[in-house]
């Protein structure tokens, strides 16, 4: 009970005074849980649900045999037979490209007695079989719940599949419970799948139930020793981390920009709690000479903070539940980026979550105040009780800290990524940008020194005020400057991203008009034959063929996309974007062959170098003629020409043709013409303005949820300074008074409110253009390479920075003057009189 | 100089209750008076009505012939910052201005000419005997030696009328006869109207006249 006045008198009536500052530092506490929340939850969500759907494929499987190139069906039984084996179930996994639209369907050709030994739910197809119906007949697919929702489709319905040029008529002989097979696919008899989609005496997996009791890695040896060099023996596990792999980086870039705004808050708490130490100076002073100790002065301070961080991260965590429910259902689970189309993730949230993420929000709040509640706990107590005593506002400039912060952001930048993820990248953002606050102070100082001159006296008290107050008022800008970086260093990135992605686009389309059949994988695509007729359409000069395959460039490593493209009129090179080329053009019988970034990236191949492409299995050795920038292919991809594809493969198929027209021909002139040539064929005609709109298009709805996150971090941003100069006008009452005394209107005094606010905010802008462009370039050169293997030319957006400053700078001033207000109040004459 | 006819003043509220009450007085051009009363008797709401910081319930002020009644907070700021200095008890020099820039502030904010602000901040520093301390910043002097600076800054535009509010409440004995004193001379030289509001008997004793505020009004006491 003694302890209660103690509390009352520093910790919650502190609390009580300053309602208005305290509920927004609830707010930004809260904002900054909410958004970190909200995005982990929507990116945690996908991810179970993409993997569930990875591992439904399986079953009950322990483990899987697959291999790029497909196997031989008469591994089959021998697989079966080996010791420790209890099923083994062979499955041909086609993608059904989809007649009426651009996407395709899995397509899982099963053998219906053995897959439902590892899927019950596949019990409905063995269950039709005893009436010699559905599962054997070679039309019938059964469909996924999801598959269903998405094509809305119900038994009895039918599914056009295209295969070649041709479209295969499907029966949805039935809709397969949720549970059962969560992927969005489709079922039916494994022969069927052979025969319509030209996979004979091809399968693409064995699925394999170990007996129990059975030795697993022993099984998996003994499997292995079957297996020919390009086949491997994985887990469920392993396939469904796979399937999160491509989409790994950028859920964990957007969870660290969502963790910004938290950053930011963190920092708004340390501002807010420096001026209410200052402000309370003399208060801290008087506790301590009746007897509370440095200590207790520490903990209530720390202690206040903790209450806020508690509100605000109970406040947030409830924010960021609707926030994630609500985006999850309106964005999707990759919230606009296309990583996950079609699937629909189910929103669960877990009691750890909830309070891991309570944890890291009175984390931030205290961490923030820790250097303000030492710094409360050290007042002078004999100065700070005498009558007159200003707390001293000189600057204390950190040369050395900043130095030595800033050094070892650049040696942090020199590491590889961690796990994959770019993680030295952020830590040495972070640690620039705890340097760019640290240096604040000494631009403050740089910055006053050459202050124009003004004769307007609210200009002269409000630059006097901010030297005399420097190390104060920079507090009130390091919650704006975090922000502020933020978004310019965004605004870098993505302008730099945006504008070489559109050049890319121009670079690499350069025909006059595209036919597109299929993908890599997909089940459509034209013949060569036909692919030579549209070349020979009147009205066209020539014409290039592509062909979308898959390849390796290790044995057992995840496979690459291959196009194998012609080149009758134009060389192969000259329709890339080069970024590196071999000085050598040839290199004996290796085969030329480009090579996408993120493919020489990840695989550590260079210019020149031979290596050997692994196609449908089969070795080939190619030389990298050229590097070539790649904004499509995330997993890497290598160009060769279409007549060595085919002397390898013996695929002459052909997915894309390229259709440059005569001079006066108009694109649209053809359509017809191409639509006689293929009637019964659905394709994708593009011009490149069409192909260019719609990869813009993509690149912005990626892109949209981060204007978004920078929002809220600027915001938060602006709380800082609108706390820091209502907590500085609250010190200075006795200030305003005076100056009113001495005649200042209540027109100077805002002028002179604005002036303060737009200085800080202009000094906020300053060192956040300077931090935002290094975080910039961090971004470009280290995030996004590590991230995903993608280069980009820099190109800083000029005019909307100019804006953006100029918005920044004048929101700080309106901030100042309404968060100001008081002083301009009838009130602030009496403060003259409640001096010591 | 200042007519102040028949003012009252109450403050609203929970414990609302009536300040000043039938309040009259007149000073001169040159004249120096001290007001005494009690705490919250309405020393301070006097001088704040008469510097147009607040307005009264009922009757009437005039600052150089100029009724404050008529002019909006405008105006009045406009009167207050050309006609009237000020001297308070915690000196309120400006902490982030030096001691010259706090002096030169009002003959800025009147419009002076640079060249005339730095004359005449000289001459008040002078007089005040702080010249050798122009360029210091406040938090370097001691209370008597701010209160020379604030008696300074509070001339230094020529006021018509200098309103001091317990100038020497924060001073010991010698440094408030010296204040005292120098701010006697100093409105004496620029024949300047004073009102000296103080609980101190010794304090009042430097005015001319000496008046007493109570619920009652405001009553000139007898000398004696």
């Amino acid at each position: 009970m003694q302890a209660l006045p103690l509390i009352d008198a520093a910790l919650t009536g502190p609390l009580r005074r300053s309602p208005g500052r305290n509920a927004l530092l609830v707010v930004a506490i809260a904002l900054g849980v909410a958004l970190g929340f909200a995005i982990y939850l929507i990116n945690r969500s996908a991810a179970d649900e993409v993997s569930l759907a990875a591992r439904s494929l399986y079953g009950l499987a322990d483990l899987a045999i697959e291999s790029t190139a497909g196997l031989d069906e008469n591994l089959y039984p021998r697989v079966a037979a080996v010791p420790g084996v209890a099923v083994a179930s062979p499955v041909v996994e086609v993608e059904g490209k989809l007649a009426d639209r651009r996407s395709s369907l899995t397509l899982l050709g099963v053998d219906a007695f053995r897959s439902r030994q590892l899927q019950s739910s596949l019990a409905a197809l063995a269950g039709t079989m005893s009436s010699g119906l559905d599962a054997f007949d070679p039309q019938a697919v059964f469909l996924s719940a999801s598959a269903a929702r998405e094509l809305k489709r119900d038994t009895g319905d039918t599914l056009e599949i295209q295969v070649g040029e041709q479209t295969e008529l499907l029966r949805v002989a039935g809709v397969l419970p949720q549970a059962g097979l969560e992927d969005r696919a489709g079922v039916m008899d494994i022969a069927a799948a052979q025969w319509k989609f030209g996979r004979l005496g091809k399968l693409s997996r064995i699925n394999v139930r170990l007996a129990s009791g059975a030795p697993a890695e022993r099984v998996r040896a003994a499997i292995a020793a079957l297996l020919p060099p390009d086949a491997r023996v994985t887990t469920p596990g392993e396939a469904s981390n796979e399937a999160l792999r491509l989409s790994r980086a950028y859920r964990s870039n957007l969870t660290a920009l969502a963790l910004v705004a938290l950053f930011t808050g963190g920092f708004f708490v340390y501002s807010t709690q420096s001026l209410a130490t200052l402000r309370r100076r003399r208060e801290f002073a008087v506790m301590h000479a009746l007897g509370v100790t440095r200590g207790q002065q520490l903990a209530l301070v720390l202690a206040g903070s903790a209450i806020i961080g508690t509100f605000g991260a109970v406040l947030g965590v409830m924010l960021g539940l609707a926030a994630a429910r609500i985006g999850l259902g309106a964005i999707g689970g990759d919230l606009g980026a296309g990583y996950f189309r079609g699937l629909a993730a189910q929103f669960e949230v877990r009691g750890w979550e909830i309070a891991a993420f309570c944890v890291l929000g009175v984390a931030v709040a205290v961490i923030g105040a820790l250097r303000p509640a030492i710094e409360a706990a050290r007042v002078p107590t004999a100065a700070a009780l005498k009558a007159g005593d200003v707390t001293s506002g000189e600057l204390r400039t950190h040369g050395r800290i900043v130095t030595v912060v800033l050094l070892l952001a650049a040696l942090v930048l020199l590491l590889p990524p961690i796990a994959g993820l770019p993680l030295p990248g952020f830590i040495a953002i972070a640690m620039l940008m705890i340097g760019a606050v640290i240096a604040m102070p000494s631009v403050v100082r740089m910055v006053l020194r050459h202050a124009p001159f003004a004769r307007a006296i609210p200009y002269q008290v409000a630059i006097a005020q901010i030297a005399g107050t420097a190390r104060y008022a920079t507090l009130s800008v390091s919650a704006i400057l975090v922000s502020f970086s933020l978004m310019v260093s965004m605004a870098i990135m993505v302008t730099s991203f945006r504008t070489s992605l559109d050049q890319w686009t121009q670079r690499i389309l350069p025909a006059d008009v595209y036919v597109r059949l299929g993908y890599v994988d997909q089940s459509a695509h034209l013949d060569a034959g036909t692919a030579q007729r549209l070349g020979a359409l009147p009205g066209v000069a020539h014409f290039e063929t592509g062909r979308f395959a898959r390849a390796q460039l290790a044995l057992n490593s995840q496979p690459v996309t291959l196009i194998a493209r012609s080149a009758n009129h134009m060389p192969i090179a000259s329709a890339l974007w080069l970024i590196e080329t071999a000085q050598s053009q040839s290199r004996g019988d290796a085969v030329a062959a480009w090579v996408s970034e993120a493919a020489a990236d990840l695989y550590g191949i260079r210019a020149g170098a031979t290596f050997v492409l692994f196609l449908q299995g089969q070795p080939l050795d190619a030389f990298a003629a050229g590097i070539w920038r790649d904004y499509e292919h995330q997993n890497g991809a290598v160009v060769i020409d279409s007549a060595d594809y085919a002397r390898v493969t013996g695929d002459t198929a052909v997915n894309t043709v390229s259709l440059w027209l005569q001079p006066g021909i108009d694109p649209h002139t053809l359509e017809n013409a191409i639509r006689d040539l293929l009637p019964a064929t659905q394709y994708d005609l593009r011009t490149p303005p069409d192909l260019r709109r719609l990869s813009l298009q993509a690149f912005d709805r990626t892109f949209a949820i981060t204007y978004l996150l920078e929002l809220v971090a600027v915001l938060i941003g602006l709380f800082g300074i609108a706390a820091g100069i209502s907590a500085q006008v609250l010190a200075r009452r006795s200030e305003f008074g005076v100056l009113r005394h001495l005649g200042f209107t209540r027109a100077q005094i805002a002028a002179m409110l604005a002036i303060e606010g737009a200085v800080l905010g202009a000094v906020g802008v300053l060192v956040g253009l300077l931090t935002g462009g290094l975080v910039g370039l961090i971004l470009i050169y280290v995030v996004n390479r590590q991230s995903f293997h993608w280069s980009m030319d820099l190109a800083a957006p000029g005019w909307l920075l100019a804006a953006l400053s100029a918005i920044l700078i004048g929101a700080a001033a309106g901030i100042a003057v309404i968060s100001g207000r008081q002083a301009m109040s009838a009130d602030v004459v009496k403060a003259v009189k409640e001096d010591w | 100089m200042l007519a102040v006819e028949r003012v009252n003043k109450s403050f609203a509220g929970a414990r609302s209750r009536v300040v000043l009450n039938d309040v009259s007085l007149q000073l001169a051009a040159g004249e120096y008076i001290a007001v005494m009363g009690e705490s919250g008797a309405g020393k301070s709401t006097l001088l704040n009505l008469i510097a147009g910081l607040d307005v009264p319930d009922s009757g009437r002020i005039a600052v150089a012939g100029q009724d404050l009644a008529a002019l909006d907070d405008a105006g009045r700021t406009r009167l207050r910052r050309a006609r009237m200095g000020f001297i308070f008890q915690a000196f309120h020099l400006l902490p982030h201005l030096s001691v010259a820039r706090n002096v030169g502030l009002p003959l800025a904010l009147n419009g002076a000419a640079s060249t005339e602000i730095a004359a005449r901040v000289e001459e008040m520093l002078a007089a005040v005997g702080m010249l050798d301390r122009q360029h210091d910043s406040p938090n370097q002097l001691s209370g008597g030696e701010m209160q020379r600076v604030a008696i300074a800054r509070a001339l230094a535009h020529r006021p018509s009328l200098v309103l001091a509010d317990e100038p020497t409440g924060n001073l010991d004995a010698d440094s408030a006869a010296e204040v005292l004193a120098l701010l006697r001379t100093q409105l004496a030289r620029d024949h300047a109207a004073g009102i000296l509001v103080t609980h101190s008997d010794v304090a009042a004793a430097t005015a001319q006249r000496v008046f007493r505020l109570t619920q009652r009004g405001l009553h000139e006491r007898p000398a004696a």
